[in-house]
């Protein structure tokens, strides 16, 4: 047990900090509501609204979501590889420039599509 | 913590990779083609893309069929062990390039949809929407469908030359992601397609994920994802353990899912019917040489010291696929889910080459499977070309009386459906009779007997049709058979040449065959 | 705690997620039950990695990541064309292809 010793003590440290200032806010902070404070993500952009018959499903969120999903998991390649860099010299970088090339490729596809594009 | 330790391993146990780029290059050539599809789809104005697709798709598919035939004689491992170049292996690579090309032909076709291709002008529409009739009218094209198809290729290439499961599993993903895409693709009855393409996709992945577990367990067993360790350790460790017996059921259950062998085989009919056509007919093709080359080769390599074990599996499953397949044929009102259920049947047959296990049967099944390719292509290429005002006039009633209005088509139809039935002189029956003579051979004289009679169920299937054509009188709105261009008329001459020429002077291609050997372990 | 407890695990979660597929009728929960499996999948390959010593294992769960995420871009875009179409993820009401 000794091994999750620490993670234990992290665990109760982090609980501790996040217990402690939400409960330090609720007593200092000003308490002023309006109707933007109250929406479910208060980020500054109006929800976008339920689709009604025929209105539109908002597919740009997907597809945001699904570029990221992509570009984000290619990244796991690069660990191994920075993990083995010295042992796998020259012929590593090659490899790896030639992956991150394509990658690029479906990167210069996604932008000359209007993919990232948020209107 | 185990970082840390998986570290100190990767120090102590590190070689580098030696890559024989040259013997991997029809691969290389194909994926390259693949990405600078990519690039011309982001880059070239929109006229000029598909011009410049087709130069790349047909150019990269000949320079690799010509890499294929220049590496003939090689016979390696590569990669540290992930790939086996060898003669079944180039010789269904080469099978694979040249049913991809016949495939793109049907695929480039422009005459014969007044529309357009056969493919959504844009994918992205919605069916029946403002938006879908005005890209349409518009004359556009969806592109994007070459570099799919070229990835779908290159996926198929690595598939039968894979030695180890995690390139199989990439393989297979890399073949079936595109076609998931390219199904759901198709300019008419478009909502058919979406749901085709759904079917398929959640059948086709529910199916790679049996494939990874089962992988995971012949990992666990033996420590390691080379097909030539795992025999190793199976070899070493006669008796029967859980881990092993259960990962091969796995691996088996998703291979034969892209086979469609019963009872894995119930997205076929709805596949191969909502598809476009040449999509239908370039995966009915291609995707089954690939996938039973992969198939060969682990039943062959990993499992062949199992035998004893899988064979009543594959036995079961082999009759379940033929008369399946051949009798449910039997009740089909639709050409495509006829053709279908058919191309499940075929599959069973070309399992007895799997069962046989010897050389004779593995000879047997690739040339069974070139000449089932070939003639599924020619059949599908002829379905695109008998329409009616809505599109292809797929129901059977249609196809009445075709002989009057169109002998010719009839006839090529007609030779298709007589080599699917393997009568003498075409390659089906050159094919049939190598993979049941090679079952024989190997002592399945049960399993011959139920594919001869399946074979019958079947052949009386395509009688039926044939008879309909030549004899019955033509509905009241016959349906018209369009004149297409080159494309398809040089696709289904070529599907017409193979059938004709693989039934009546098979030896050069037996002698391939023969000279090709048996996979290296 | 002994690896081959992960195992068992993995089978659990794969066993869970197969139920899954079956027995639900959104394609979304039949997709998520899919990508568990995939995930089931990596569990037992890593677990099994540390059983037998060798790294063969962790490599293939980077791969089974990454292929994820491609079949969840692929799945995804062919639900949300259904959806978008038909206003419903559930895969009993496309039906045009049983008859």
């Amino acid at each position: 047990m000794n091994v999750y010793a620490p993670i234990l003590v992290l665990l109760a440290l982090g609980a501790a900090f996040a217990i402690f200032s939400v409960t330090l806010t609720s007593f200092t902070g000003p308490k002023r509501y309006n109707r933007a404070k109250r929406d479910a993500y208060e980020c500054g952009i109006d929800p976008t609204p339920q689709p009604v018959g025929g209105g539109h499903f908002p597919v740009k969120y997907y597809l945001t979501a699904m570029l990221f999903i992509v570009f984000d998991i290619e990244i796991v390649f690069l660990y191994p590889w920075a993990v083995a860099f010295d042992k796998l010299a020259l012929f590593g970088l090659i490899e790896m420039l030639i992956f991150i090339g394509t990658v690029l490729v479906v990167y210069a596809y996604v932008w000359r599509r209007r993919g990232l594009e948020w209107e | 913590m185990s970082g840390v330790l998986s570290a100190s391993v990767v120090a102590d146990t590190f070689t580098l990779p030696t890559i024989d780029y040259g013997a991997l290059a029809p691969v290389l050539i194909v994926a390259a083609a693949a990405v600078i599809g990519v690039l011309v789809e982001a880059f070239a104005p929109r006229g000029a893309r598909r011009p410049l697709q087709l130069v790349l798709v047909f150019g990269s598919l000949i320079a690799a069929f010509v890499a294929v035939v220049m590496h003939a004689g090689i016979r390696q491992l590569d990669g540290g062990g992930a790939v086996a170049i060898d003669g079944p292996g180039l010789v269904l690579q080469g099978a694979v390039l040249l049913i991809s090309i016949v495939g793109a032909m049907l695929m480039a076709e422009r005459m014969v949809d007044p529309a357009g291709d056969a493919f959504a002008a844009r994918a992205s529409t919605l069916p029946g929407s403002e938006d879908e009739r005005q890209f349409s009218s518009r004359g556009f094209l969806q592109t994007e469908i070459w570099p799919l198809m070229l990835f779908a290729v290159t996926g198929m290439l690595l598939f039968p030359i894979a030695n180890d499961l995690l390139l199989l599993f990439v393989a297979l993903e890399v073949m079936s992601l595109p076609l998931y895409l390219l199904v759901g693709m198709a300019r008419r009855r478009r909502l058919l397609s979406q749901e085709a393409a759904l079917k398929y996709f959640i059948l086709g992945s529910f199916s790679s994920a049996f494939f990874l577990f089962g992988s995971a367990l012949l990992y666990g067993y033996s420590g390691s994802i080379k097909f030539g360790k795992i025999a190793e350790a199976i070899a070493g460790n006669p008796g029967q353990n859980m881990l092993i017996l259960v990962g091969v059921g796995m691996v088996a259950v998703g291979l034969l899912f892209k086979i469609g062998a019963a009872p894995f085989h119930q997205w076929t009919p709805d596949v191969y019917q909502g598809a476009p056509t040449p999509v239908t007919a370039f995966m009915a093709a291609a995707v089954k040489v690939a996938a039973f080359g992969a198939i060969l080769r682990v039943f062959y390599v990993i499992f062949g010291g199992l035998r004893w074990d899988w064979q009543p599996m594959l036995w079961v499953i082999a009759i379940l696929t033929m008369l399946i397949g051949a009798i449910v044929a039997v009740t089909q009102t639709d050409v495509k889910r006829m053709l279908a259920y058919s191309s499940i049947a075929q599959a069973g047959f070309i399992l007895l080459g799997v069962i046989a296990a010897n050389p004779a049967g593995l000879r047997g099944a690739i040339f069974y499977l070139v000449a089932y390719a070939f003639t599924t292509l020619g059949t599908f290429a002829v379905v695109t070309l008998v329409r009616d005002s809505t599109g292809e006039a797929t129901h059977l009633s249609k196809w009445a009386g075709l002989a009057k209005t169109s002998p010719l088509t009839a006839t090529v139809f007609a030779i298709f459906l007589l080599s699917l039935a393997g009568i003498p002189l075409t390659s089906g029956f050159i094919g049939k009779f190598a993979v049941f003579t090679a079952a024989i051979e190997a002592g399945a004289m049960p399993l011959v007997i139920v594919a001869l009679f399946a074979s019958l169920i079947a052949a009386f299937v395509y009688g039926r049709v044939i008879v309909l054509m030549f004899f019955a009188d033509p509905p009241a709105d016959p349906p018209a058979v369009v004149v297409p261009s080159a494309f398809t008329t040089l696709a289904i001459a070529i599907s017409v040449a193979v059938t004709v020429v693989l039934g009546i002077i098979p030896q050069p291609f037996l002698t391939l065959l023969e000279q090709a050997g048996v996979f290296i372990r | 705690m002994s690896p081959s407890a992960y195992v068992v695990l993995a089978a659990i979660l794969f066993t869970l997620g197969s139920v899954g597929v079956l027995v639900r009728r959104n394609a979304i929960v039949m997709f998520m039950s899919v990508e568990m499996m995939l995930n089931a999948c990596n569990l037992a390959f890593v677990a099994f990695a540390r059983m037998n010593g060798n790294l063969d294992g962790q490599v293939v769960a980077f791969f089974v990541m990454v292929v994820a995420a491609a079949e969840v871009v692929v799945g995804l875009a062919i639900i949300v064309t259904i959806f978008r179409t038909r206003r419903s993820a559930s895969v009993d009401e496309p039906n045009l292809l049983k008859y």
